[in-house]
């Protein structure tokens, strides 16, 4: 384990101990479940609470490892239902779709830490993160939530060293963005559309996909993107006939594999529009 | 983009097949064998066409639907759709 990393750990602790107590918004995901298990160990369960939002775009395995991580450690853990989908603005699905999002989640959790007296809201943004385009970060920023993870520096991979070391389970989990982001921006999302996507990668997943994967909506056509370690595996004849079937059984008419694989983060443009 | 001369292309290359215009994606519809596209070298060639004709993102169709032999015949998508960004 490189120092500084067990450094920046500390420095997280001592980050919590200072607010005194945290209540998280938390997906499950490597880095709100790595942050969930030092919070309970820095400030107690007594002093910390993270809070899952659940929602169509949240996939319902993520929610499952949520839960499970939940109970491994011990973390404290409640459920509220957001509604983002009943926001127009968010349904409209355009390219800061997700600041309508975290605006939903955060003016829930907000007032919710202050009922129940909790100094700080966090969030589970790492250093990494700060660099990218994230709309979601305004609307957190608006509200006042702090991001410790970003604050003391750690970075995603270091995230996953200091989760393995503690023995969480998941810490090499592939990230699992919401549903909403395999729906081309301008293309509404639509609780069907995310129960489709939803079906199609869980039945590619039955089928033995390890690594990452989205199904991208595009109307009856369904694009597959899988890690490029996997891909070759997958174009042979009788396991493109396997995705077919997995994918239209989600119903969708059409299903193409991307012949370059998943590409993470990057702005995949297809049509040169922009981010806001 | 120009979804007939990558279609030239790629049967140049070897790759039998027709194109399907969605925007800045193009979908490959086989009409032969198109085993060669699981191997890394003539797939990595294939992408350095598509992005010479355009295109941001290649994808192979798995089972050719009449949809999309009609869609192809045209190089045009039949109805998808405008496809703008994805992120994450």
């Amino acid at each position: 384990m490189h120092s500084q990393a067990s450094d920046r750990e500390l420095a997280l602790v001592a980050w919590l101990r200072s607010r005194g107590s945290a209540l998280l918004g938390f997906s499950g995901g490597v880095d709100s479940a790595y942050l969930a298990c030092v919070a309970v160990d820095a400030l107690g369960p007594d002093r910390f609470l993270a809070v899952i939002g659940r929602s169509a775009s949240y996939p319902e395995e993520q929610w499952r490892h949520a839960r499970g991580v939940a109970q491994r450690h011990a973390i404290p853990v409640v459920e509220i239902d957001t509604r983002e989908l009943d926001d127009p603005s968010y349904a409209a699905n355009p390219s800061n779709r997700c600041y309508f999002c975290k605006s939903e989640l955060w003016t829930r959790l907000v007032p919710l830490a202050r009922e129940r007296g909790f100094a700080s809201v966090i969030d589970g943004t790492n250093a990494d993160d700060r660099g990218d385009h994230r709309p979601g970060g305004a609307a957190a920023s608006e509200l006042g939530v702090e991001s410790p993870l970003a604050d003391v520096g750690l970075t995603k991979a270091e995230i996953r060293a200091l989760s393995l070391r503690r023995g969480l389970a998941g810490w090499d989990r592939p990230a699992s963005p919401c549903l909403s982001s395999r729906i081309p921006y301008g293309t509404a999302v639509t609780v069907d559309r995310l129960r489709r996507i939803e079906a199609a990668e869980r039945a590619v997943r039955s089928l033995g996909v390890a690594g990452d994967l989205r199904v991208r909506y595009h109307g009856e056509l369904a694009r597959i993107e899988i890690s490029r370690d996997e891909l070759a595996a997958w174009l042979a004849p009788d396991r493109r006939d396997a995705l077919d079937g997995a994918v239209r059984s989600a119903g969708f008419a059409r299903v193409a594999i991307d012949l370059a694989g998943f590409r993470s983060g990057s702005l995949n443009v297809l049509a040169g529009v922009r981010p806001e | 983009v120009s979804a007939p001369s990558l279609e030239v292309a790629l049967d140049a290359l070897g790759i039998p097949c027709d194109v399907e215009a969605h925007d800045r994606l193009a979908v490959v519809i086989p009409r032969g064998d198109v085993s060669a596209l699981a191997d890394a070298g003539p797939r990595r060639q294939v992408i350095r066409l598509a992005r010479d004709h355009g295109f941001t993102h290649i994808a192979l169709e798995l089972v050719a639907s009449p949809r999309a032999a009609e869609g192809a015949a045209a190089n045009v998508a039949p109805a998808a759709p405008r496809a703008t960004l994805h992120r994450d």
